[in-house]
């Protein structure tokens, strides 16, 4: 079966170290990847595209050493691979030009302002995973515990969820 | 996830379906050797789960048209020995041509004709003249160098094929049309908020009381899931509770009585008609291959007390395991009827429906005619559109098709010989109903419930049908008492759909779910042994 990873980008190694503490009660059900440049980011996407597995959400900051976040999130909107990833910006320095570039080029999922609290990271990736699973059509049931579930319960009432 | 289980599946899948090609098997002909390959290939992948389970379905009619059709390569191309024929002699008035044949040829007094163009043997009765021992047969549809079958025994002789045809039809077999139109009645009722306006006045029925608020939501989740899939109704239960019990103290085990009502409601109310659970129609299906019918109203009456039953059961037991604090507990649901012309209409056949499905017994009209009525009606009026279709579960139509389509190849030998390898002789005739609704409940808490009826059906079936059982074995009360029992098997997150949902709330931990599953299990089990022992079995036919 394949599998689902979540991608966080960073070009400061303590946020990054961070983050993927905060994400660890997701770790049994979806990967947490890291990269420190949009280059990165590109090698780690292209190696799960060729494992055959998916990627459900990048949690993403702007302002970083080459390539910027915004500019990132809209080439994985323009590949069909990352179209359906969720699209999360986690940064205090995005001006108002490159957010709006963001929501209108790259379909920007949720913005998270830093400094940003455990519990709202948690709670959007929840959020995020299960849009991610309603739009590209993952079979939800295995990944129930982790993903939230007024926005899970809705999906499969209006989507008529079958029993097995 | 459990990868190396899902390679163990995998692999087990394979060396089952190429088990036939170097085993001999005994007591089971080539066929039979076939359809054992293909039955242990598909209960692997179902049991370990490496693919989807109705891609296993798929699978299975795939390796049906293909290995046991008449029509597939592997009837065409195994082909037994034969000769051509010689004429020798002419003799009487009319010249009648006379031609010596080998002993192994004949068979009283039928020659086995082989076509070498279609790849088929056909029979043909011939005149047999016995001379000095060698065989003389004469026959005015016989002509020089036509070729006769030597090897009587061969497996193209002894089987009668099947068409591929008779495998798709599992795909809209009568069974897959009653369900589809469940489809219909339940994707119209969601979208035009029929199944929670329905909620909403059953719960008004209950009032405010804590305790009752629970009786309310069992016995609403047990109605709605009657005719809708049970995993809809606990969404759909879910996204009106939630948030109303977030807000209760988090000590208060009134969170964990509400988000357990739910998917114990669901799943036990599953049982009350033929299209309230797949398991269902399995067994329906399986019952209908042998030539019974049991109708949608005698299914709804026959299942009603235990549904009843188990739903106060488990209402008390909720009450007890998990004693609320919150005296009272306020459900405001909040919407209303939707009066658009659409929406009356979709009322209107949904209640139509459901009526002359419920009374099919009065006026006749079968229940699987009648399920065509929401199928028809419904885009006709624009209730359903095509983007409404495309959410239907079509997984779980081919699931159940694949279990119909194994059903086929089970009675080609491997279902007599799988019940040949356990002496039953030690069980008396309810005691085998007791053993096998066992192993079904057991294997349905780890596996798909459809997938365990599936496996279970035919095998209830043979030990009616083969005679090795004592002789008031009764196969139909088994399939039915054995198919509900499936039902009760609720006790992990993963059993059913509805549990993992509820688990999903955060309101409970599997130990909840699992304590309330338990005993649930247990009692349903019992309960259903009783009620097929002093009551089923004089409302069911008799196959003897």
């Amino acid at each position: 079966m394949s599998k689902i990873y979540i991608l966080c980008v960073d070009d400061e190694p303590d946020v990054l170290e961070v983050i993927v503490r905060e994400l660890e009660i997701f770790e049994d059900y979806f990967p947490v990847e890291t990269a420190s440049s949009a280059d990165e980011a590109r090698a780690v996407i292209r190696d799960i595209e060729k494992s055959g597995d998916h990627l459900g959400l990048i949690l993403c900051d702007h302002v970083m050493i080459g390539e910027n976040g915004v500019d990132l999130l809209i080439s994985m909107q323009n590949s069909d691979f990352t179209l359906d990833t969720r699209k999360v910006l986690l940064t205090g320095q995005a001006g108002l030009e490159a957010t709006v570039d963001a929501v209108n080029r790259a379909s920007l999922s949720h913005y998270i302002a830093k400094p940003w609290s455990k519990d709202e990271v948690i709670k959007v990736v929840k959020e995020q995973m299960t849009h991610f699973f309603l739009r590209s059509g993952h079979d939800t049931l295995p990944y129930a515990m982790i993903l939230d579930p007024m926005t899970l319960a809705k999906a499969l009432h209006d989507g008529l969820g079958g029993d097995r | 996830m459990n990868t190396k289980r899902k390679m163990f599946g995998l692999i087990l899948s394979v060396a089952g379906l190429l088990m036939p090609i170097f085993f001999d098997i005994q007591g089971l002909d080539f066929v039979g050797e076939i359809s054992l390959g293909i039955f242990v290939m598909a209960a692997c992948l179902w049991i370990f789960e490496p693919i989807p389970i109705w891609a296993t379905s798929l699978l299975v009619i795939f390796s049906q048209i293909l290995l046991l059709s008449k029509e597939g390569p592997v009837y065409l191309f195994s082909n037994p020995d034969y000769i051509a024929l010689e004429e020798s002699v002419s003799q009487g008035e009319d010249m009648e041509s006379l031609f010596a044949v080998p002993s192994e040829a004949l068979e009283d007094e039928h020659l086995l004709l082989y076509d070498e163009e279609k790849r088929t043997v056909s029979s043909l009765e011939v005149d047999i003249i016995e001379d000095n021992g060698s065989i003389w047969i004469s026959s005015e549809e016989l002509a020089p160098g036509a070729l006769i079958v030597i090897e009587k025994d061969h497996w193209k002789v002894t089987h009668e094929p099947i068409g591929f045809q008779n495998f798709y039809n599992t795909l809209a077999h009568k069974i897959i049309v009653l369900f589809l139109g469940g489809f219909f009645l339940a994707a119209g009722a969601v979208k035009f908020g029929l199944d929670k306006n329905l909620t909403r006045l059953m719960l008004r029925l209950f009032g405010t009381k804590s305790s009752f608020v629970v009786l309310g939501l069992l016995v609403a989740t047990g109605v709605l899931s009657a005719f809708m899939s049970n995993t809809a109704t606990t969404a759909m239960m879910i996204t009106v509770v939630l948030p109303i019990i977030s807000q209760l103290d988090t000590g208060d085990k009134l969170k964990m009585a509400v988000a357990l009502a739910i998917p114990c409601g669901a799943n036990i109310g599953g049982i009350a008609t033929p299209i309230g659970t797949p398991p269902n129609a399995v067994v329906l299906s399986a019952l209908s291959k042998q030539g019974f019918t049991i109708p949608f109203g005698d299914w709804v009456v026959l299942a009603f007390p235990i549904v009843a039953i188990m739903m106060f059961i488990t209402w008390r037991l909720l009450l007890i395991f998990f004693p609320p604090k919150s005296k009272r507990l306020e459900l405001k649901l909040e919407g209303g009827w939707n009066k658009s012309p659409k929406a009356i209409a979709c009322y209107a056949i949904f209640g139509l429906t459901v009526l002359l499905w419920v009374t099919d017994k009065l006026h006749g009209v079968s229940s699987y005619m009648v399920a065509f009525l929401p199928i028809a009606l419904m885009p006709l009026f624009g209730i359903i559109e095509k983007s409404d279709i495309k959410k239907f579960s079509w997984d779980v139509l081919w699931l159940m098709s694949g279990g119909i389509a194994l059903g086929i190849s089970m009675k080609l030998g491997p279902a007599e010989w799988l019940i040949s390898l356990v002496d039953w002789s030690a069980f008396g005739a309810f005691g085998i109903i007791m053993v096998l609704g066992l192993v079904a409940y057991l294997v349905a808490n780890v596996v798909s419930h459809t997938v365990a009826a599936t496996i279970l059906m035919p095998i209830a079936i043979s030990l009616g049908t083969s005679g090795g059982t004592s002789t008031d074995f009764n196969y139909i009360l088994a399939c039915v008492t054995v198919g509900i029992m499936v039902s009760f098997s609720m006790l992990l997150p993963i059993s059913t759909p509805p549990n993992a949902i509820a688990m999903s709330t955060g309101m409970i931990e599997s130990k909840h779910l699992m304590r309330i599953g338990a005993v649930v299990g247990l009692i349903g089990y019992l309960l259903a042994s009783l009620f097929g022992y002093f009551l089923w079995e004089g409302m069911l036919p008799k196959p003897f």
